[in-house]
């Protein structure tokens, strides 16, 4: 099967929220329902941010209409969900493979029973995509929730929630490859209609993206990242399990020579008299240092003086 | 020290018979080297060390940590933060009821080198490999080789305290942000190579396993007195010091 991907058309989006809804529905996601519980953000933008049982939103960013425009208010909307990266920092840095990437269509497949919360897929997104729901009497687990790319409908040879309930055909689903192509023919539409900064967002970026995005007034005015870039952590924590591994070996391989060539070792039983101020071996009564002065001995003297270079060493 | 012999006067090899002949009524002489306090906050740090680097093994390898489970992992990820409390908790405490204890250490941690350390240090990796052969210079209380090894376990479990505390607090009540939290990952990561490499030399050396240093274990594990022969082997500048002294000199039989 060829990568699929989700296309998002902002220019034809109308933020009516019903993908937010159907993504609830579908996933079985529960939604605070009791009085006051849904804080007003001032925005439309609800819930403000994805969270630990959201997995996308609409946003809604707020600009000064061009002038001369019939309405005060320039909507740009967005849709903030996982963005199904190629180059997944959260699938890199996983250390429970509870975040692969989904051989048939590319998303970044979530299996939640494998999460052990160790959040360091929040570390490695560029988009600050992951959120963990929190269970246990403290809180104390946290598991991790974003988008799934609904593989189990797509499994099925069905679309996304969001795509299926989507009224404007703002969302479509399909091959990869297609939906860059209607994203490049919907972008020269818009700038032929004026809106210069038009663009297509997502073919390239974190080495492709599987949602693909118009995005009618140029990335930064939808609030999206740009040019988002792995973090140099990613590469870091990953060289360390090698490094690691073979510091450790080294380590051990080191310590095992040295007992190795240790097997035999003895040395003699000595004793300290400080009256005469002399170190004597106890066995032989040799005196074998006299004071307590500093060594007088070269290195290389050290190293040769018991070599067993024909005349045959002692052990200390 | 050196192999060779010392020639002494008549006289004097007549007075250390003697003394060789009155040490064997009066038995073995020992020199306390640790108090109790510091065995005991050593050996609760050890286990807690030890504990720590195994079930930080459960989320370093993904392959330990996909081969018993997520509900595995995160009990064990639980007791690595109830370790992780014990860890920096217990040696806190312990400075804090003896101050003199934990200067003394940084004192002997940050001593000036004399010609005999900075030969020791030199001399130490043919050494580990030719301990048969190398005679070592005499050495003041703590080794310079030593303050070396223990001054990088200080820094880096102090790195791993830390990290671990920050980690924690990010994953509960501080949000610090991708980049730092990935810093703090990096940062966990690599004190715990310094402690594997450092911590794995000082269990060869300090435990006894490498054959020179066989019984040094009691030193930490057992009572905390060493023989006087061991210590004039070790540390002997310092063993000459408090024989001298005999302060903290006990004999046995």
């Amino acid at each position: 099967m060829a990568d699929k991907a989700i296309l998002y058309d902002s220019s034809k989006c109308t933020a009516c929220k019903g993908c937010q809804v159907a993504c609830k529905c579908w996933n079985d996601l529960p939604s605070p329902t009791g009085k006051n519980e849904n804080v007003f953000s001032g925005s439309y933008q609800n819930p403000p941010d994805i969270n630990g049982i959201t997995r996308m939103i609409i946003t809604l960013e707020e600009h000064d209409a061009p002038e001369g425009s019939l309405k005060p208010v320039a909507w740009a909307f967005n849709r903030r969900s996982c963005k199904h990266c190629a180059d997944a920092g959260c699938v890199r840095v996983c250390p429970s493979g509870a975040l692969s990437h989904d051989e048939e269509t590319g998303f970044v497949r979530l299996e939640r029973s494998k999460c052990i919360g160790c959040q360091y897929c929040s570390s490695a997104c560029p988009f600050d995509v992951p959120r963990y729901e929190e269970s246990g009497p403290l809180s104390q687990r946290t598991t991790v929730e974003k988008c799934t790319g609904c593989l189990d409908r797509v499994a099925e040879g069905m679309a996304p929630a969001c795509v299926s309930t989507c009224q404007p055909n703002a969302l479509r689903f399909g091959d990869r490859d297609e939906m860059i192509a209607l994203a490049h023919e919907r972008v020269a539409y818009l700038k032929e209609r004026g809106f210069s900064d038009a663009c297509v967002y997502g073919e390239t970026e974190m080495g492709g993206l599987h949602v693909i995005s118009v995005l009618k007034y140029g990335v930064e005015k939808h609030g999206e990242v740009v040019s988002p870039k792995m973090s140099p952590t990613v590469a870091m924590q990953e060289v360390m399990k090698p490094v690691t591994a073979i510091g450790t070996g080294l380590t051990v391989a080191g310590l095992a020579a040295m007992f190795a060539l240790g097997v035999g070792y003895k040395r003699r039983t000595l004793a300290y008299n400080p009256d005469t101020q002399d170190t004597i071996d106890v066995n032989t009564g040799e005196v074998v240092k006299h004071g307590d002065g500093q060594d007088e001995l070269s290195v290389k003297e050290h190293i040769l003086e018991n070599l067993p270079l024909g005349k045959g060493g002692r052990h200390e | 020290m050196s192999n060779a012999a010392v020639s002494v006067s008549a006289e004097e090899a007549a007075l250390n018979q003697a003394f060789l002949e009155e040490r064997k009524e009066r038995g073995t002489r020992y020199i306390q080297r640790h108090s109790r306090q510091a065995r005991v906050t050593h050996g609760i740090t050890v286990i807690s060390c030890i504990l720590l680097c195994i079930s930080g093994l459960f989320v370093f390898v993904p392959a330990l940590a996909q081969a018993i489970g997520a509900d595995a992992v995160f009990a064990i990820r639980m007791s690595h933060r109830v370790l992780g409390l014990v860890f920096v908790i217990v040696p806190l405490v312990s400075a804090i009821a003896a101050p003199k204890g934990v200067k003394h250490i940084f004192k002997n941690l940050f001593d000036t080198w004399d010609s005999d350390d900075k030969k020791w240090m030199i001399l130490f990796f043919p050494y580990l490999f030719m301990a048969k052969w190398i005679h070592m210079p005499d050495q003041r209380e703590v080794k310079s080789g030593q303050r070396f090894a223990d001054g990088m376990l200080w820094l880096f479990g102090a790195e791993m305290g830390i990290t671990g505390i920050l980690l924690l607090l990010q994953a509960t009540v501080v949000d610090f942000g991708a980049t730092a939290h990935g810093v703090f990952i990096f940062l966990h990561d690599v004190g715990f190579l310094m402690i594997a490499v450092f911590g794995l030399a000082h269990i060869f050396l300090g435990g006894g396993i490498f054959q020179p240093y066989r019984g040094t274990w009691r030193l930490m594990f057992g009572n905390g007195k060493v023989s006087e022969s061991d210590a004039l082997y070790h540390w002997g500048h310092w063993a000459r010091e408090e024989i001298a002294s005999g302060e903290h000199v006990t004999e046995e039989k």
